[in-house]
C-alpha cells in the first residue's frame, strides 16, 4: 500500500502495520476468551490518509449506513479510534459475540451494549499494545456507539475536514465461520501524528539495535 | 500448509503456494532458527548448519540489505504479540537475486510471551517477475484482475481492476463496493454466475469517480474448491465502451437504416408532389413513364391523360422542331436546359414552359418551370420599350423637322412680303433657301423609311469611286476647316449595284458621325478596295466578292458599351434634340438591304473605322451616275395624263405641274372614279397613280386598268411602299415608281420618259 507515503515512509508504514498486527492479535486473544470460540483478526494493510480521503474512501467501499463504536484517547498522541461496520454486519457481529442464543428482540435491545464491548476489546487492545509496544502511557474513554454515514463518523468537532489524518486499518474478522469485515480508523491531528512518526522512529531503532535482532 | 497450522480454521488468507517449501522454525528465546534442507538450500547456508540451528544474526545476514530492517521488524512483531507473521523478501545468491515468501504464525496465549514460531519459506522469484510482467501487461493492456474465494467478502484485486472502476487503488476491495458499481439492470461483476465454471460476461457499470457509465468485459474461470476455503474465481476485466458503442451505433443504424430510406422516399414523393413545376419521367421512345400532380395544376392533366402518350403531342410544333434543332447541336447524352416551349394545356390555351431534360439511363427526366407570366412581361417590355423609342424618335424628329420648317415657312413668309412688297428679284434666294430645306425634310423621311427598311431601293450599277469624288467637295465643306479628307480609291474598283442615292446618304451620315467625334479637328479618311471574304470571314456575309468603303476618323472613339448599340435605331451619344440616333442603323440598314454589310471598329481616343461591304455587281453599265445637269423641264404636247391621288394637298400640285407641261390632266381622287374613266373612250396616255388609295390599291388599280388598256403606261408615286421594298418585284412591265416627296423636275422627266416610249 503506498496510501501513507505522505506521511510515512514505506519502512514507517511496515513498522506500524506489525504494531497493528500486534494490537490485533491482541484482540483477537481477549475476543476468544471471551466468546470462548475461534477468533482470528487479520490486518491486510494500513494507510494513513487525510481526512477528506477517508470519507471518500468510505463512501466508495460502503454504501448504505455504518455502525461504528468510538473511543477518544490522549497522551502521548491523541486523537479518536473507530471500529467501522457495515450496519448489515452488525447484527452478525452480535450474534457471532454473544453465541447464537439470544432471541432477536433481545439481541436487539444487547445491540449496541454488545458493539460497544466487542468494540472496547479491539480498540483498547489495538491502542494499548501500540502504546505499551512504543512505551507511552495512553487514556481511553468509555466507548460510544455511533450511526450514519461515513462523512458523519468522521467528523470531529473541533477541527474541519481538512486538517487531520485518519490512520485507516482494513481488517477481517473470521468469528465462527462467519465472515465480517470492518474497518478501524484512528483520527489524528498533524501533531500526534508527527509524535506517533518520532515513537515509530524509536521503536525500529530499538528493534534493530545491534544486540537485539528479535526484540526484547 | 506447515505442520504448524495444522490446528488452524483454515481461513488463512495467503495459503502456502506450490513450489518448493522450506520449512522453519524460529527460537524466540535462543535467538536460533532451524530449518530443513530446502530451507537452508534457499537462504544459500549448509544444510547441516540449518538443522543444528542458525543465529538469527546469520539468518538476517543473508538477507538483502534493504529487506533486512523490514524482517527485523516483522519478527519483533510477532515477538511483541502479533500472530500473524508475512514478508516477502530478497536472498542474493551466486545466480542473482531470489524473491522469497515468508509465512508463518505464532499461537499466543494472553500474558505470556511466545517462545517459537513457525513457516515456511517459498521462492517466488519466478511469481515476482510473472507479477511484474503481468502488472505492466495489465497496466498497457487495460486489464485488471481478481481472485475472489466464494464465501470471503472482500476480492483480491490489481491495480488497474480498482482503476477501470474509478476506485481507489487497494489490493482488496469489498465484493459489495464492486457490486454496487454495477448498473440496476446488470448481473453482478464478482459472484454472479456461481455455477458456471467459465465467466464470459459484459457489465455495465457506473465509474465510482467520475459516475461515467462504462461498459467493461469480465472474463474468468472458477476453480473447484481447495481445502477448507471456496471455490476460487480468477478472472480479468477490462474496458469495451468503444466497442459496445460502435455496436450500439451500428445496431441503431441498421434499425434505422429502413425507416431513413422511408423517409427519404417519402421526401422525395413529397417534392414530387408538391412541386409546382413540372416533372416528367419519359422514355428513349418519347413516351411519358410518369409525370406528378404539377401537370393538373397547371395544364389540367391527369397522370392518365399524359402518361402513355409521346411529349410531342404536348409541345406546340414549331417549339419542338426548335427544340429538336438544340438538342442534335447538343450531341448524344447532352441535356437540354432553359428552354422555352409552349404546351398545349387541356383547355386548348397554350403555356410557356422553360424546361430542363436531363438523358439518363433508359430514360428523360424533365422538369419544366411555368413562364407564362415571364413571357407575357417580356412581351409588355418589348412593346414598353418601343414606345420608349418612338418617344425618342419623335424628340429627335421633332427637332429636325421643326428646323426644316422653320426653313420652308420662313422662306414662304420671306417671298411673300417680297411679293407684296414688289420686290420680286429678291424672291429667288428665299424660294432657294425653303426648298433646300423642305429637301432635307424630305431626306429624313428617307431615312425613316431606310432605318425601317421599307424604303423603295432603287439598285442601280455603282462606281463608288465617282461617287465619293462627286461627293468630295460637299464632304470637305460639311467637315469644316479643322479635319483633313483623305479620300484613297483602288483604281479598279469593282462597280456595286446599290441605290446610289442611298450610299451617298450613308457616306455623308458617316463622314458627319466622324466629324462630330473630332471635335478638335483631326483626319477623315475614305478608302475603296475591293474585298473576296470567305466562308465564315465575316458575321452576316456570304462568301463572295464586294467592293469595301471606309470611312476611318481619328477621333474620340467608342467605348465597348457604345460600340455593341450602334446599330440600334434611336441610340444616339448626341443630346436629345440634336440626332435621331437614325445615322448608324440607317446606313446598317441600308447595308444588309442591299446584301451587304457593315462592321465598326473603334478604340477610345484614337478613332472608329466603318466598313461598308457591298456586293460587286458583274452587269453592264446601266447609267452613268453623274446626273445630267436639269434642262428645262420636258414639255409635253397635249398627251392626257390621268391622276389618280386621293390627298388634296398632293393632288392639285400634280395636276398643276401637268397643265404647266403642256399635258392634258385628268384628276380623279379614287379608285372607282379612276376605272370609270379608264373604262370610259377617254384618250389616257399615262396614268399616274398613288400606290396607297382606299379601297383598290395603286398595284391593283393598273392591273384592272390594263384589263381594258393592255398597253397604258402606269407612274406609281408612293410615300410609303410596304409591298415595294424591291421596285423590280412589285412594278410590271410598263410601270414606274417615284418616291413622294419628289421634286417636279423628276416627275416632269419620268412623264415625258414614260409617254415618249
Amino acid at each position: 500500500m503506498s496510501g501513507g507515503a505522505a506521511y510515512l515512509s514505506d519502512l514507517e508504514v511496515d513498522a506500524l502495520t506489525e504494531l497493528v498486527n500486534i494490537g490485533v492479535s491482541r484482540a483477537a486473544a481477549s475476543l476468544r476468551q471471551m466468546v470462548g470460540r475461534q477468533v482470528f483478526l487479520s490486518v491486510p494493510s494500513v494507510e494513513v490518509v487525510s481526512r477528506s480521503d477517508a470519507v471518500t474512501l468510505m463512501a466508495e467501499r460502503e454504501i448504505g449506513d455504518l455502525v461504528a463504536v468510538r473511543q477518544d484517547f490522549t497522551g502521548a498522541f491523541a486523537g479518536r479510534a473507530l471500529l467501522i461496520f457495515p450496519e448489515a454486519n452488525s447484527l452478525a457481529l452480535v450474534r457471532a459475540v454473544t453465541g447464537d442464543e439470544l432471541s432477536e428482540p433481545e439481541m436487539r435491545d444487547l445491540e449496541d451494549e454488545a458493539l460497544a464491548e466487542t468494540g472496547n476489546v479491539v480498540l483498547n487492545n489495538c491502542l494499548a499494545t501500540m502504546a505499551n509496544m512504543l512505551q507511552r502511557p495512553l487514556d481511553m474513554s468509555l466507548p460510544g456507539v455511533l450511526r450514519g454515514a461515513s462523512a458523519r463518523l468522521f467528523q470531529l468537532e473541533d477541527a474541519p475536514a481538512s486538517e487531520g489524518v485518519v490512520l485507516f486499518l482494513y481488517i477481517n474478522f473470521a468469528i465462527s465461520e462467519r465472515d465480517i469485515r470492518g474497518y478501524i480508523a484512528v483520527l489524528m491531528d498533524l501533531p500526534s501524528l508527527d509524535a506517533l512518526k518520532t515513537l515509530i522512529g524509536e521503536f525500529i531503532a530499538r528493534v534493530v539495535g545491534p544486540s537485539s535482532a528479535a526484540g526484547a | 500448509m506447515a505442520a504448524a497450522d495444522a490446528g488452524e480454521s483454515g481461513v488463512d488468507p495467503e495459503p502456502p503456494l506450490k513450489g518448493a517449501l522450506g520449512l522453519w522454525a524460529w527460537d524466540l528465546v535462543g535467538e536460533t532458527v532451524r530449518g530443513d534442507a530446502r530451507f537452508a538450500a534457499l537462504l544459500g547456508v549448509p544444510a547441516e548448519d540449518a538443522l543444528a540451528g542458525l543465529p538469527a544474526q546469520a539468518f538476517f545476514a543473508r538477507v538483502h540489505p534493504d529487506d533486512r530492517l523490514r524482517l527485523t521488524i516483522a519478527v519483533a512483531g510477532v515477538a511483541q504479540g502479533a500472530e500473524v507473521f508475512a514478508r516477502d523478501f530478497r536472498i542474493p545468491g551466486e545466480d542473482g537475486v531470489r524473491w522469497v515468501s515468508a509465512r508463518g504464525r505464532a499461537e499466543h496465549q494472553p500474558d505470556r510471551r511466545p517462545r517459537a514460531f513457525t513457516g515456511v519459506l517459498t521462492d517466488i522469484s519466478e511469481q515476482k517477475r510473472v507479477e511484474e510482467r503481468l502488472r505492466i501487461a495489465q497496466g498497457a493492456g487495460g486489464v485488471g484482475t481478481f481472485e475472489f474465494v466464494e464465501g470471503f467478502a472482500t476480492v483480491a484485486v490489481s491495480d488497474q481492476f480498482c482503476r477501470l472502476l474509478g476506485l481507489r487503488v487497494a489490493a482488496s476491495l469489498p465484493v459489495h463496493t464492486i457490486n454496487a458499481l454495477v448498473e440496476p439492470d446488470q448481473p453482478p461483476l464478482i459472484g454472479g454466475a456461481a455455477e458456471e465454471t467459465t465467466i464470459d460476461a459484459e457489465v455495465r457499470i457506473r465509474r465510482a469517480d467520475t459516475g461515467e457509465v462504462r461498459w467493461l468485459a469480465v472474463r474468468g474461470e472458477r476453480r473447484p474448491a481447495a481445502d477448507a476455503v471456496g471455490p476460487t474465481t480468477l478472472g480479468a476485466i477490462y474496458d469495451i465502451t468503444a466497442a459496445k458503442v460502435a455496436e450500439a451505433r451500428l445496431r441503431e443504424l441498421a434499425r434505422t437504416l429502413e425507416e431513413r430510406v422511408e423517409a427519404r422516399t417519402q421526401e422525395r414523393d413529397r417534392l414530387w408532389n408538391a412541386s409546382r413545376d413540372l416533372f416528367g419521367v419519359v422514355g428513349r421512345d418519347g413516351v411519358y413513364r410518369s409525370v406528378n400532380p404539377a401537370w393538373r395544376r397547371l395544364l389540367g392533366y391527369d397522370e392518365a391523360d399524359v402518361v402513355g402518350r409521346s411529349f410531342q403531342d404536348f409541345v406546340q410544333p414549331d417549339d419542338l422542331a426548335a427544340a429538336q434543332r438544340q438538342w442534335v447541336g447538343g450531341g448524344a447524352g447532352a441535356a437540354l436546359e432553359d428552354f422555352d416551349a409552349r404546351m398545349r394545356a387541356k383547355d386548348g390555351a397554350w403555356r410557356w414552359v422553360n424546361w430542363t431534360v436531363i438523358p439518363q439511363g433508359e430514360a428523360f427526366y424533365a422538369v419544366g418551370r411555368d413562364v407564362t407570366e415571364r413571357k407575357q412581361l417580356e412581351q409588355q417590355l418589348r412593346q414598353s420599350q418601343k414606345m420608349e423609342a418612338v418617344g425618342q424618335l419623335t424628340g429627335g424628329i421633332a427637332h429636325d423637322f421643326n428646323n426644316m420648317l422653320t426653313g420652308v415657312l420662313g422662306g414662304l413668309d420671306m417671298i411673300q412680303r417680297r411679293l407684296s412688297e414688289g420686290r420680286i428679284a429678291d424672291a429667288g434666294r428665299f424660294i432657294t433657301g425653303a426648298i433646300t430645306s423642305a429637301e432635307r425634310a424630305a431626306a429624313l423621311t428617307h431615312r425613316l423609311l431606310a432605318f425601317s427598311r421599307q424604303q423603295t431601293l432603287d439598285p442601280q450599277s455603282v462606281d463608288a469611286n465617282a461617287l465619293v469624288g462627286s461627293m468630295e467637295d460637299l464632304l470637305r465643306r460639311t467637315l469644316g476647316e479643322r479635319i483633313d479628307l483623305a479620300v484613297e480609291l483602288d483604281p479598279g474598283l469593282w462597280r456595286t449595284a446599290v441605290d446610289a442615292n442611298q450610299l451617298e446618304s450613308a457616306l455623308l451620315n458617316l463622314a458627319i458621325n466622324a466629324r462630330d467625334a473630332m471635335a478638335d479637328g483631326g483626319k477623315l479618311t475614305i478608302e475603296t478596295a475591293n474585298v473576296r471574304l470567305a466562308e465564315g470571314a465575316a458575321d452576316g456575309l456570304e462568301a463572295g466578292e464586294y467592293v469595301q468603303l471606309s470611312v476611318s476618323d481619328t477621333g474620340s472613339g467608342m467605348s465597348p458599351e457604345v460600340m455593341a448599340r450602334v446599330f440600334d435605331p434611336f441610340f444616339t451619344t448626341k443630346p436629345l434634340g440634336q440626332g435621331t440616333g437614325l445615322g448608324l442603323s440607317m446606313v446598317f440598314g441600308f447595308a444588309r438591304q442591299s446584301g451587304g454589310d457593315v462592321t465598326i471598329y473603334s478604340e477610345v481616343e484614337r478613332g472608329t473605322t466603318v466598313r461598308l461591304y457591298l456586293p460587286r455587281h458583274l452587269g453592264e453599265d446601266v447609267q452613268d451616275l453623274a446626273r445630267p445637269v436639269a434642262a428645262a423641264p420636258p414639255t409635253g404636247s397635249g398627251e392626257a395624263v390621268l391622276v389618280v391621288e386621293d390627298d388634296p394637298s398632293v393632288r392639285p400640285v400634280v395636276v398643276e405641274l401637268l397643265r404647266e407641261l403642256g399635258y392634258e390632266a385628268i384628276e380623279v381622287s379614287s379608285s372607282e372614279d379612276a376605272l370609270q374613266v379608264l373604262r370610259s373612250p377617254r384618250r389616257i396616255d399615262l396614268m399616274v397613280s398613288d400606290v396607297g388609295l382606299p379601297g383598290l390599291n395603286g398595284r391593283q388599280l393598273a392591273e384592272r386598268a390594263r384589263e381594258a388598256r393592255p398597253d397604258l403606261p402606269v407612274l406609281f408615286m408612293t410615300g410609303y411602299a410596304a409591298g415595294a421594298a424591291r421596285r423590280s418585284e412589285f412594278l410590271g412591265p410598263g410601270m414606274e415608281m417615284i418616291s413622294k416627296p419628289f421634286a417636279m423636275d423628276a416627275l416632269a422627266q419620268k412623264i415625258r420618259e414614260m409617254i415618249g416610249r
